[in-house]
């Protein structure tokens, strides 16, 4: 297994390139992960709140408890500049006056000029206390109609706003009721591909080419290691590559989403092995037509970062334009991406269309191998490298 | 009683209309340094390739260690050598690592691998080396390095093709010595160069190549024999009447005379004697002269004189 063994040898001058796009992407990963892990926690919010009292009634008293209860109260000098000042430099979120006459517009009913405010236009704060004062006034009117005494239904209706409902945050669940493959963990396999890409590419075409230079190769033709041997050597250690690749990566997403695959979560690691046999096979194609190293690295930019936009790796499919997508339907990465989208529940899931992105890719890889095998053929035929020596020999003579 | 390790029977290697070998024959016999010379394009590489059965022939049979050559001989090839005029290593391997690469083609055993590499390191004299990077190696190094990978499996047959191009006197002084090492050890040697003093210091027997054919074949001395040219007089001499240039002309052996530049240039071929009657004619007709001096024909003059003085200027 010399050719094999040397293979390895010769990825050591790459290894230090690989390791940083792993480093960074798991980096990300972390980073992204520990993001989306305190968005699951959910929290109100409380909104600092200047309340001026012009009414000065037990009724507005009991309202401003209410507030006070799921906001901060904040005080501060009753004066419109004070005011505006606070609100500018966002000491306040919002400013509420209980305008005089409150409690008695209130028992009759009237809702017309309860309160005045100031507030900044266009913040959410108008909303959230709008509302929260319209179902306050709404809730007590509400006990007043029923016959309640006016006491009775502000009472009332502070109970009632005083219930909050429990909230939970959970991640996207898919329709099978597999709560491991959340958005976040597919946002891991969605930027994979550009990973894979960078890394196999780089990694085995250069090992390809260096194996298989003119010279290195004349010399182990020579040998007495048998033409199909080495062939599967070569084969193995790229494979073997790929594999080790791809498994790091998926040792990485159960760590960074300390859970073990489960449910729809295999058909993205089957994805992502499809697309890293994929990719190897286009590293293969690459190799065959020798490219020098600084070629090689352009090569693998252009194609890493081209399927990376075409394909919606790095933009969402949805934001493309029809004519972008009619091009990217031609590279494996798209029909990657629609898999892991439809896993993910981001587009509809229809496991027949899962199948057959799988197919689509097993596709693509068939033709590159099919167009390497012909490289090949004309490359190092008979005819090939006739016309070579033909040439030399006719200006000669 | 010598065996014959290659024997290359009525070769014929055609590229459609161009024949690139004609009708080659050629015997090798075992111990023997056979020296493989002709000018770019006379057949010399191709002559190779057909041997290590890298490039299919049309016509003829190619005979090593008395079994026929095909591709798949790979009982053949376990008993060859290659090194190759350019230097064929990993750049990304360390020059221990090339050499067990190379050998570990050949010795599938760990232990005996190990032990012929560190041969070949010694052999190579590349010890204080052997965690280098060819990229950190000097020209002379890589040669030695190129070499270290052909030989390490210790094959019975070794060919060298143009081993020493660019390498400093000392490195190419080592690398013949260490040839002929190679040879008394017990390897043939096939050696192609166009250094003829090289091939003249260490080959047993030599064949000139062109245009596909083989144009001569013999030891140096054979093949010295070959040219009309045996000997050249040069006397330093300031005017010679030219009755007296035709009386040396007219001399027994004397094929061609040539005065110019206060030099007298008479070209012998065959004869023994040839000096003194020439001096013998000068002080006859009492000329004085500076310096004599006669040379002897080189494996050079052999080699232009058969194959022509034409520039050849593609590669094979």
């Amino acid at each position: 297994m010399q050719v094999f063994k040397a293979m390895f040898k010769v990825m050591r001058s790459r290894l230090p390139s690989a390791l940083i796009y792993i480093v960074c992407f798991f980096a990300i990963s972390a980073i992204i992960a520990n993001a989306s892990t305190n968005d699951n926690k959910f929290e109100a919010k409380r909104l600092d709140i200047s309340i001026f009292d012009e009414d000065d009634t037990p009724e507005s008293h009991a309202l401003a408890e209410i507030i006070k209860k799921s906001n901060d109260i904040v005080e501060i000098e009753k004066d419109k500049d004070t005011i505006l000042d606070s609100l500018y430099y966002r000491r306040i979120d919002y400013a509420l006056i209980i305008n005089k006459g409150y409690a008695d517009k209130l028992r009759a009913g009237e809702t017309a000029e309860l309160f005045s405010s100031y507030h900044l236009d266009e913040s959410f704060s108008v909303v959230y206390m709008g509302q929260f004062l319209d179902e306050y006034v709404s809730t007590v009117k509400a006990y007043l109609s029923m016959g309640e005494a006016f006491d009775e239904a502000v009472a009332n209706a502070e109970d009632a706003m005083s219930q909050n409902a429990e909230v939970n945050m959970l991640s996207r669940i898919d329709k099978g009721g597999n709560s491991h493959f959340s958005v976040d963990f597919a946002g891991y396999f969605q930027y994979m591909p550009y990973i894979l890409v960078s890394i196999i590419i780089s990694v085995v075409s250069l090992v390809l080419v260096t194996m298989n230079k003119k010279d290195i190769r004349y010399r182990t033709n020579c040998s007495c290691l048998k033409e199909s041997s080495y062939t599967f050597q070569l084969f193995l250690g790229s494979f073997l590559f790929v594999f080790i690749i791809w498994l790091l990566f998926m040792i990485g997403g159960m760590i960074l989403n300390k859970e073990f695959y489960t449910g729809r979560a295999w058909y993205a690691v089957l994805n992502s092995f499809i697309f890293a046999v994929v990719v190897g096979t286009m590293a293969v194609l690459v190799a065959s037509f020798e490219p020098k190293d600084n070629v090689l690295n352009l090569i693998t930019q252009v194609l890493g970062l081209g399927m990376s936009f075409f394909c919606g790796i790095f933009i969402p499919v949805e934001v493309l334009s029809d004519k972008v997508l009619s091009v990217a339907r031609f590279l494996p990465a798209y029909w990657y991406v629609r898999a892991n989208n439809m896993i993910a529940d981001i587009t509809q899931f229809s496991l027949n269309e899962v199948i057959q992105c799988y197919l689509i890719q097993l596709g693509f890889a068939a033709a590159m191998v099919i167009i390497t095998l012909l490289v090949r053929k004309v490359k190092y035929s008979g005819a090939a490298i006739g016309t070579a020596v033909k040439k030399a020999a006719a200006a000669e003579h | 009683m010598e065996n014959t390790v290659i024997k290359i029977n009525n070769l014929v290697k055609r590229y459609g209309d161009l024949i690139a070998l004609d009708h080659l024959d050629l015997e090798i016999k075992q111990g023997e340094i056979f020296g493989l010379l002709g000018p770019n394009g006379s057949g010399k590489t191709t002559t190779i390739n057909c041997l290590l059965s890298l490039l299919a022939f049309d016509k003829g049979d190619i005979e090593i260690f008395g079994k026929k050559m095909t591709p798949v001989s790979y009982d053949i090839k376990k008993d060859i050598g290659v090194i190759m005029q350019n230097v064929t290593v990993f750049d990304e391997l360390t020059v221990y690592e090339n050499i067990d690469y190379f050998c570990g083609l050949y010795i599938k055993d760990k232990a005996k691998r190990r032990e012929y590499v560190e041969e070949a390191i010694k052999f190579v004299e590349l010890g204080d080396f052997r965690k280098f990077y060819p990229k950190k190696l000097s020209g002379g190094l890589l040669r030695r390095l190129n070499i270290a990978c052909g030989i390490a499996h210790k094959p019975k047959l070794i060919i060298l093709d143009e081993p020493t191009v660019a390498v400093d006197p000392q490195s190419r002084n080592r690398i013949l010595e260490g040839i002929q090492e190679l040879n008394r050890n017990g390897a043939t040697v096939i050696y192609t160069s166009h250094y003829m003093e090289e091939v003249e210091q260490i080959c047993t027997r030599i064949a000139i190549m062109d245009k596909g054919r083989k144009v001569a074949e013999g030891t140096k001395d054979e093949l010295k024999r070959m040219i009309k040219n045996t000997e050249t007089i040069t006397i330093e001499i300031l005017d010679v009447p030219d009755n007296i240039v035709k009386e040396i002309a007219s001399l027994p052996h004397v094929y061609d005379t040539d005065l110019s530049n206060g030099k007298l240039t008479v070209y012998c071929s065959g004869g023994k004697h040839n000096l003194i009657r020439v001096l013998e004619v000068l002080q006859k007709n009492e000329l004085s002269f500076g310096r004599v001096y006669t040379e002897l024909p080189t494996l050079n003059d052999v080699f232009l004189e058969i194959t022509g003085k034409a520039l050849r200027d593609k590669e094979e």
